[in-house]
């Protein structure tokens, strides 16, 4: 019976060609764009080391004024300072990791005259980024402790900035000056793809930071310091200064500014809380802290959920193709029911001479799942060239500042995709051909037997 | 063999309500050859529908083969409309894109007959219709009276109790007609039941017994002479 009927549903589609083809359009449209914003979605969802980030936590400590409003989420929580950052790297604690970084941004030069001088930016960072966040080195290494706390004008650079600069070749032991500072290369990252930059907190989508310097080398010589600088009412008027000048009082202020990050086991989350909070009571009790103590470990998966939560326009322009393909699916309901009830002379027919309601139902089922296939494949392939255009309109709205390779990915269909393109398409065609299906197969056979 | 007591059929709507069959009371013998004729509008096709298994009734009982229809699941009635009755309509109701062998096949597919035993009852049915020779052409290849034998052949195909056929010369000119009558009279007399619904006195004559519908009522004038050809038979 299954053959007969997939017989007679192959002979259904061609039998409407038109509408057949209508329908499979009215799909493959509504489930393309819909596609297009799911994969871009889904992309931009998913959380950077996956195998960890429940263990990789940003911590901020509330050492804002008595007078200071409440937080109403940890996202609104003020960064780290400059001396709690430093009083944290002393923490001991096995298993523990801590990083922090802030941005910097200067002109960059290379030896090589072709080479034009570039403004930049660069991440600011301290040797135990690079283990925690796991970045990918094509060439060299990071920097140790050593290095560190002697305050070598050492750097790491992008795979992107060695091409550029360098023509991809190895290119540690060179040198590159940024302002008129020269630095050393000591490692050069290989491709890092991070669907956006959560780091430094911005979660904006595209790539990493071309540039690596050591804190130690930004503080000692001063390097610009692109930051938010959360302060108290003291240092307010002058915070905006921060950026470049004061940098005593920056390092003994409360203005928080510097991202920390913490990379704790599973077992050892409460311990580092208690560790936390002892610091902070510590601290209090030296006059800092004038709060009621409170703390946010917050993991990378909760701060992904929350970005995500707040994408306004991923999230209106999901609405926007949901209720576009639900509109599409309306359409494909009337051309279904058009081509359906064309045919209740015959299925009055085949119901007078003995097929049940269910193998009635079965071959239609077999022909919109036909249908659903093929809008799924047309779909995807509509959904293909809408990333594209989404990834050309994002390339122009960055004014071409970006390159194509860094956001790419987050315009890419990947098997888990098109596996939910194929089953959405098919699965809604069946919810589409249920109202169509059921109404033929409620027409009463001897209502159509007896017309001519 | 298809026995109606006291039944009903009210077609209602919000304002009126039409009495289509008053308490029929109907008993069809097997190996009779029925004809029911009346006016238009009397209930002949209502008749035919609610012996036909296609529509259900409000009132009174229908034993077909010993079994009562009334109450019965839309599937039960599917399959027995597929294995015990078989329908000749006036229009053929042919499948136009079919060639004549996979219309014949249509209800022996519902039946899950294996495809060995469709072919040769399929080849027999068009045999005994005399288009043995055309099975792979299509119907409107054929003459009127031609798609009319095809649609006898499907009927027939699945051996089943009865035949139905409704105004099965209507659209035929009265050659055809006459060859479409000689062909049901041969299936009758091999002992096939059939009911004819016709507005051709001359055809209803032909018939064992004539059943009247009238305003929804059944008279059966002319039961003594076919009980007694019956008796004969």
């Amino acid at each position: 019976m299954f053959s007969y009927n997939f017989q007679l549903a192959l002979k259904s589609l061609k039998e409407r060609p038109a509408l057949t083809l209508l329908t499979i359009l009215a799909i493959a449209t509504g489930l393309g764009l819909y596609t297009t914003v799911k994969t871009m979605s889904y992309q931009s969802s998913q959380v950077p080391l996956a195998h960890k980030s429940k263990n990789i936590f940003l911590l901020q400590m509330d050492n804002r004024e008595i007078t200071a409003d409440a937080v109403e989420h940890q996202a609104r929580m003020v960064d780290t300072t400059y001396k709690d950052t430093l009083n944290l790297m002393q923490l001991e604690m096995p298993g523990v990791k801590q990083s922090f970084n802030w941005s910097t941004y200067g002109i960059l030069n290379v030896e090589d005259e072709n080479i034009n001088p570039l403004q930049t930016t660069a991440a600011v960072v301290n040797s135990t980024f690079f283990t925690m966040f796991e970045t990918p080195f094509l060439y060299g290494n990071g920097w140790d402790k050593a290095t560190e706390e002697g305050g070598e004008a050492v750097i790491i650079i992008s795979k992107l900035m060695n091409d550029k600069l360098f023509g991809g070749r190895n290119s540690v032991g060179e040198s590159v000056r940024i302002n008129t500072h020269v630095l050393k290369i000591i490692g050069v990252l290989d491709t890092w793809y991070l669907n956006s930059k959560f780091y430094n907190r911005s979660f904006w989508p595209g790539y990493p930071d071309n540039f690596f310097i050591p804190y130690t080398f930004a503080m000692d010589n001063n390097l610009p310091r692109s930051a938010g600088f959360d302060c108290w009412a003291a240092n307010a008027d002058i915070s905006r200064s921060f950026r470049t000048e004061n940098k005593g009082r920056l390092i003994n202020s409360e203005c928080a500014w510097v991202t920390f990050w913490a990379e704790v086991p599973e077992a050892k989350v409460t311990d580092y809380r208690q560790q936390i909070m002892s610091y902070m009571e510590s601290e209090k009790a030296l006059g800092r802290f004038p709060r009621e103590l409170e703390m946010y470990l917050t993991n990378l998966n909760d701060q992904y959920n929350y970005v995500n939560g707040r994408n306004q326009f991923l999230n209106t322009f999901s609405v926007l193709a949901t209720l576009f393909f639900a509109v599409c699916l309306l359409n494909a309901v009337g051309i279904l029911l058009a081509k359906f009830m064309r045919r209740k002379k015959e299925v009055s027919l085949r119901r007078a001479l003995g097929a049940k309601k269910k193998t009635i139902i079965m071959q239609h089922l077999l022909e919109v799942i036909i249908i659903g296939f093929l809008g799924g494949v047309l779909g995807i392939v509509i959904s293909y060239f809408g990333l594209q255009g989404m990834l050309n309109i994002r390339i122009y709205s960055s004014d071409y500042t970006v390159r194509v390779e860094d956001i790419q990915p987050l315009f890419q269909l990947n098997w888990v995709m098109i596996g939910n393109a194929f089953a959405t398409g098919i699965v809604c065609t069946i919810v589409a051909s249920i109202y169509p299906i059921w109404r033929l197969c409620n027409v009463p056979p001897a209502s159509q037997l007896k017309s001519q | 063999m298809l026995r109606m007591e006291n039944v009903s059929k009210i077609y209602r709507t919000e304002l009126v309500e039409t009495h289509a069959l008053r308490k029929v009371d109907l008993h069809i013998k097997s190996g009779e050859f029925v004809s029911v004729t009346g006016p238009s509008g009397s209930g002949k096709t209502t008749f035919l529908n609610l012996a036909g298994a296609l529509e259900t009734f409000e009132e009174g009982d229908y034993f077909l083969d010993g079994q009562n229809v009334k109450g019965l699941s839309d599937d039960k009635l599917s399959e027995i409309r597929n294995q015990k009755i078989g329908f000749i309509f006036q229009s053929f109701n042919l499948l136009p894109d079919l060639p004549l062998f996979d219309n014949v096949d249509v209800p022996l597919r519902y039946r899950g007959m294996s495809a060995k035993e469709r072919k040769e009852r399929i080849e027999h049915a068009l045999e005994t219709v005399g288009l043995a020779s055309r099975m792979q052409h299509l119907p409107t290849q054929l003459s009127g009276g031609q798609q009319q034998r095809v649609a006898i052949a499907r009927a027939i195909a699945g051996d089943p109790l009865f035949l139905l056929a409704d105004e099965p010369t209507g659209n035929l000119d009265s050659l055809m007609a006459q060859q479409v009558m000689e062909l049901l009279e041969d299936i009758n007399s091999k002992g096939t039941t059939i009911i004819m619904v016709t507005h051709d006195d001359q055809l209803a004559r032909r018939a064992h017994r004539n059943i009247q519908i009238f305003d929804g009522q059944v008279s059966d004038i002319e039961k003594s002479v076919a009980d007694d050809v019956i008796r004969s038979a």
